[in-house]
């Protein structure tokens, strides 16, 4: 379905079903066509404003235990969010941790066929302006402006969580818009960033992290944009009881803030890419959490935000368990 | 330490030791009621139990500098708090195999079950995990000296 059809019949579902609804949270156009930004509609007369495109790269969900009160459900309406294949892991992992109920979304769910990074878009083309709409058709982001059209390869233009995205479709949904679409990689793919970096000696890979996180400015903004970092006014980052990191500014405490947030997500991550997408500085954040993902898959078979029944590993454990 | 010549100072090796309150302080303790000989370089933190145990503890202690870290309880299905170690023993895997994606020495942490009955026991881990800290020698932490060109050159995403 092209992504116009897909915008009209996402609008026409939420009109549809809008009187069980309080509220729904999607993408509409930002301040250009280049930019899509997230929107809160409570009317709705305002469902025109929503759009779905390679650009609604925001995962939704995290508003929901952040923002909103959504761990009960009330005698009333529910919330609608719209979310891709990535975003709806991110929902399960927060309903396995009762920070939301199920009963109290409207989930619509959108097949993805990857969002593009800007930063990736911009760097290739510095001249690009006048962008009338983004698109992707098979291995090609295309690109139309006022003057012209545009075709770059995926691989230069599209987020690097999307090149490996091993769950384009939701995995949780009311409705879904648009049909099933086909994994770019297959599973013995998803980590070969990892693989690339663990083999490289230890000392370069310490290099590597410390020539990294030395640019980090510590914003929080990985933290703030990570749909399962729910301790936000809590986080042991910046509360002084305990005291875990001190205000100086050295590659100490950079350190150990990315280990925190690494650690925190240990059989958590649905691998969304937030907390990369929205660095200031570019650290590859979510790599961290990839190498964790990659541990607790190999020794403890599991994934997360998959099985809404499931329970993340490391909040449980099992006696018989061996070999570790 | 003084070196034999009495004119250098070698560092002097730091481990420290997470020991739950009732089997591993205990084989500790018996360990020293029974004048078992031991390293000098382990400084005990006592912890209720290894329940309690943030592998953030480890990775904080290393990041600055500890030279080892060496974390034992009560053995599996004998934890005072019934599952404490259960859930430990997962975390203090997965800490172990992480360490060394982001450079830290894997070798200078270790965990471990130790009962409070087993002062023999405990002589030997603390020896062994001691000697293994002297031969790795004193942990430069984040100072350690190289060359990080090859390793970002491994990862591009721009
Ligand atoms: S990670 Fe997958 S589902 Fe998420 S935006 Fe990229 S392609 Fe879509
Ligand atoms: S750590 Fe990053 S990739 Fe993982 S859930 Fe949080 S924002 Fe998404
Ligand atoms: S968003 Fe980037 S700069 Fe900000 S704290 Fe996270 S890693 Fe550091």
């Amino acid at each position: 379905m092209p992504m116009d059809e897909k915008t009209k019949t996402l609008q026409e579902d939420f009109e549809k079903n809008f009187a069980d609804l309080e509220l729904v949270i999607g993408w509409e156009t930002g301040f250009d066509r280049l930019h899509a930004t997230p929107v809160f509609i409570r009317q709705p007369s305002e469902l025109g404003k929503l759009v779905w495109n390679p650009l609604c790269s925001q995962n939704l969900s995290g508003y929901l235990a952040k923002n909103l009160d959504a761990s009960i459900q009330e005698d009333g309406k529910k919330i609608g969010i719209c979310v891709k294949g990535c975003d709806s892991r991110s929902l399960v992992a927060l309903i396995q941790e009762n920070f939301i109920d199920r009963k109290r979304l409207y989930i619509v769910g959108i097949p993805c066929e990857g969002t593009v990074d800007l930063r990736r878009l911009m760097r290739l083309n510095p001249s690009l302006k006048n962008v009338r709409k983004v698109d992707i058709e098979g291995n090609k982001a295309v690109v139309e402006t006022d003057q012209e059209t545009l075709r770059f390869p995926i691989e230069d233009v599209l987020a690097r969580k999307c090149l490996r995205c091993l769950y384009p479709n939701p995995v949780i949904y009311d409705t879904i818009i648009g049909t099933p679409v086909k994994p770019r990689i297959s599973e013995d793919k998803a980590y070969t960033a990892v693989e690339k970096l663990d083999s490289s000696d230890r000392k370069q890979r310490l290099a590597f992290w410390k020539t990294e996180f030395d640019r980090c400015i510590r914003c929080y903004a990985c933290r703030n944009a990570c749909p399962l970092c729910v301790c936000q006014d809590n986080c042991i980052a910046e509360s002084r009881k305990p005291k875990w990191l001190t205000q100086r500014d050295g590659i100490r405490e950079k350190f150990l803030f990315h280990m925190i947030h690494g650690l925190h997500l240990a059989g958590r991550c649905t691998e969304c890419g937030e907390c990369e997408r929205v660095c200031p500085v570019e650290i590859p954040t979510m790599l961290i959490k990839e190498k964790m993902n990659q541990i607790v898959k190999d020794m403890l078979d599991y994934e997360a935000g998959i099985d809404p029944e499931a329970k993340p590993p490391l909040l449980t454990f099992d006696p018989g368990e061996t070999g570790i | 330490m003084i070196s034999e010549t009495g004119t250098q100072r070698e560092k002097e090796i730091k481990i420290i030791g997470f020991l739950c309150n009732w089997c591993s302080y205990g084989g500790a303790d018996t360990a020293g009621v029974c004048r078992f000989k031991q390293p000098t370089d382990l400084r005990i933190i006592r912890i209720p139990c290894t329940g309690r145990m943030d592998p953030l503890f480890v990775v904080k202690a290393l990041i600055y500098g500890a030279d080892g870290v060496l974390v034992s309880g009560c053995h599996p299905k004998d934890c005072h708090y019934a599952v404490g170690n259960l859930y430990a023993r997962r975390r203090m895997e997965l800490l172990k195999r992480f360490l060394p994606f982001i450079g830290i020495d894997t070798n200078r942490f270790r965990y471990t079950w130790v009962s409070a009955s087993e002062g023999q026991l405990w002589q030997q881990v603390v020896t062994e995990f001691s000697e293994e800290i002297h031969r790795l020698g004193p942990n430069a932490g984040l100072n350690e000296k190289m060359d990080a060109e090859t390793a970002l050159s491994l990862f591009n995403t721009k």
